[in-house]
């Protein structure tokens, strides 16, 4: 009696508190909507905002985010709201992220060890990291990914959003969707289908930790940062996939770096590198200039800010090939640009994402969180990498063909181009 | 005949408003009640080293660290500042050279109008040496800080560098806020800082607490901890070895 008794009180505290609950969420969606709304009508770089009516997108939506029952519902309008500037960094984070998961509430943490890129709508393996268990099922690059866990991936390339069809971005978002699909739980298995050469191949991958170690800073979601040294002959090759964790990055960096000024060149593969840390680019260019220069401007409401580049003690003077490709992004764009207009490095590969804003983050009250762009960029070579991207001086790209037999062009034409520098050829 | 009652008003009221205020001290006097608000210039005299630990925080970013200063007289100074996740960040100077250096951007010595800027900075005790520091001083008039009314008094750097526009609290003589504009090679960047929380450590009066308005955002520093005339190792204030590099690079 008294135990069914305390079930009542529960049951009745449980039916008092969830219409509570669901209206304190709402409430509390409308206090993040007008937490976005202000950020970027007070921090936007451009007080104009393009243009666009800030009011009158206000008087659209916040009646829509009133009525708005979910996160998910609250977050599409935010982002509608966003959308409209129509310009990279800006986004809503959803409070899943933060504890490694996506918006349904599973894990990313586990990876299958493949890097993908979409090339001509396919989804194509372009490395295998060694010991992964995808290296261990014996994957190969250029094997084309067809399945993920029984779900062909042919509908969904082909399914590419309205404003990013077309887009500089949409090498991001078809690679993105890919890497998704294959992330999931440490532990847990990805049934991938493959064309492997033309015979097909089913594997069953489990998914181990990312490569890497975990990364915090300030609200941005944890994130894995690794770091790669090699020597590729007498010439160094450093990649790294963000422009995060200082600490560890520009240690392995400077070890790399230092311990390679006798090379005949040195190489910064940014292939897939998403950026991160913009003050980390001056630091990293100046291991390769003599003069102080510029890796461009940032222009904020108040101020511009200038990318100055200060010569390291010790500088490596030999050539310096940098890769980049559509997956290179924000900081990483800004490296690349930045040396190819100081005209001190040689940059190869595909033209990069062409999203170069500085931003910031900042938590809403429904535990999302906002990323803006605070300022605008511009090269010193008086470019706007935003929407355009860096263009490579050397473009090349990869094929399946070339995957296939185990080549990678784009290094190739850097060694190759480092080869000849050495032999006195322009 | 409208027109002529309203203007002869207005002239009245102005007149009246004139009447009513006060006329403006001399920067001296202001900058002389800071100093004896803030413990006099003989207790000031007595300090000759001071370390000041603290913590410091990017407001609604998330990112928090900690900080800290070591200042010694004539003229050396040296912060270090650790933010979480970006490593190391330190500036300094022996009273010659004035430098950077962080994880993040490597080593830098800083030349011309950010060099001066942070020679004048690292002055011990540079409220008492002003008239050394400053070309003039001049009050511009009042205006209200956070709800108080304070003297603007602008300053006017000897040498290179920008002006610092400071307010004191008319009743209490303490800073309220300052404003400057950071000139550097990577730009002009306007800071404002907001300096609170008076408490007396000694037989002087300092603020815990430093608020910074910096390109829209807020920097917050907490000194929990501030210690008068310790001893401080001989090399303190030592060129940091990359930097003597640059130095002896520049010579070549």
């Amino acid at each position: 009696m008294r135990q069914s008794l305390s079930m009542t009180r529960l049951l009745a505290f449980l039916v008092l508190a969830l219409p509570l609950a669901a209206a304190d969420l709402r409430q509390l969606n409308i206090d993040s909507f007008d937490q976005v709304w202000n950020t970027i009508r007070d921090r936007h770089w451009d007080p104009k905002l393009g243009g666009l009516d800030w009011q009158k997108v206000r008087e659209e939506l916040r009646p829509r985010i009133e009525q708005a029952a979910t996160a998910e519902e609250a977050r599409a309008i935010l982002r509608e709201m966003l959308g409209g500037l129509g310009h990279s960094h800006l986004g809503i984070i959803p409070a899943e992220a933060y504890g490694h998961m996506d918006p349904k509430g599973a894990s990313r943490e586990g990876s299958t060890g493949v890097n993908v890129r979409v090339i001509g709508g396919a989804a194509l393996v372009v490395s295998v990291e060694p010991g992964s268990p995808a290296a261990e099922a014996g994957v190969r690059p250029g094997w084309e990914i067809r399945a993920i866990d029984g779900q062909d991936l042919a509908p969904a390339l082909a399914a590419i959003p309205e404003g990013t069809r077309g887009k500089r971005w949409e090498g991001v978002w078809l690679t993105s969707l890919v890497m998704n699909r294959l992330a999931g739980s440490p532990g847990t298995a990805a049934e991938v289908t493959f064309r492997a050469g033309n015979r097909p191949v089913a594997a069953v991958i489990v998914r181990t930790r990312r490569r890497g170690t975990v990364y915090r800073f300030g609200f941005l979601p944890p994130v894995y940062v690794w770091s790669e040294t090699r020597r590729l002959g007498n010439v160094g090759y450093f990649a790294f996939n963000l422009f995060l964790d200082p600490q560890n990055v520009m240690t392995a960096a400077e070890k790399a770096i230092t311990g390679c000024f006798e090379c005949d060149g040195f190489i910064i593969d940014l292939r897939g590198n998403g950026g991160g840390v913009l003050g980390m680019t001056i630091g990293l260019a100046g291991w390769f200039v003599n003069e102080s220069g510029r890796l461009g401007t940032l222009f904020t409401r108040d101020a511009k800010v200038h990318f100055l580049v200060s010569p390291r003690p010790e500088v490596y003077n030999g050539s310096l090939a940098i890769l980049v490709d559509g997956m290179t992004g924000s900081s990483a764009e800004v490296f690349a640009g930045g040396m190819q207009d100081l005209k001190r490095a040689r940059v190869f590969g595909s033209v990069t994402a062409g999203g170069a804003l500085p931003a910031q983050i900042e938590k809403l009250p429904n535990g999302d969180a906002l990323l803006y762009a605070f300022a605008d960029y511009i090269s010193e070579g008086g470019k706007r990498l935003e929407g355009a991207g860096v263009r490579p001086d050397v473009e090349i790209g990869l094929t399946r063909e070339a995957l296939l037999a185990g080549r990678d062009p784009v290094l190739e034409a850097a060694l190759k181009w480092i080869e000849s520098r050495k032999e006195g050829k322009p | 005949m409208r027109f002529a009652s309203t203007a002869l008003l207005t002239a009245l009221c102005a007149a009246g408003i004139a009447a009513a205020a006060d006329p403006l001290p001399k920067a001296e006097a202001i900058i002389e009640k800071y100093i004896a608000a803030t413990g006099g210039r003989a207790a000031a005299e007595k300090l000759h080293s001071q370390v000041l630990t603290g913590t410091i925080e990017m407001v609604g970013k998330g990112v928090t660290g900690t900080v800290m200063v070591y200042r010694a007289a004539p003229n050396k100074a040296l912060s270090i500042v650790e933010f979480g996740g970006l490593g190391k960040a330190e500036e300094g100077t022996d009273g010659q050279v004035a430098w950077t250096r962080s994880a993040i951007a490597g080593p830098r010595v800083k030349e011309g109008s950010e060099k001066a800027f942070s020679l004048r900075g690292a002055v011990f005790n540079g409220d008492l040496r002003w008239r050394e520091l400053y070309d003039k001083a001049e009050v511009v008039g009042l205006e209200t800080v956070d709800g108080r009314s304070c003297y603007k008094v602008v300053m006017t750097p000897k040498g290179e560098g920008e002006t610092v526009t400071r307010y004191y609290d008319k009743e209490s003589g303490l800073v309220t806020k300052v404003l400057m504009t950071l000139k550097s090679p990577q730009g002009e960047i306007p800071i404002e800082s907001i300096p609170s929380d008076y408490r007396k450590s000694g037989d002087l009066l300092l603020p815990h607490k430093l608020t910074q308005r910096v390109m829209g955002n807020e920097i917050v520093t907490t000194f929990t901890s501030v210690q008068n005339n310790p001893e401080l190792a001989a090399d303190r204030f030592a060129l940091p070895p990359d930097i003597k590099a640059l130095l002896e690079k520049k010579q070549k």
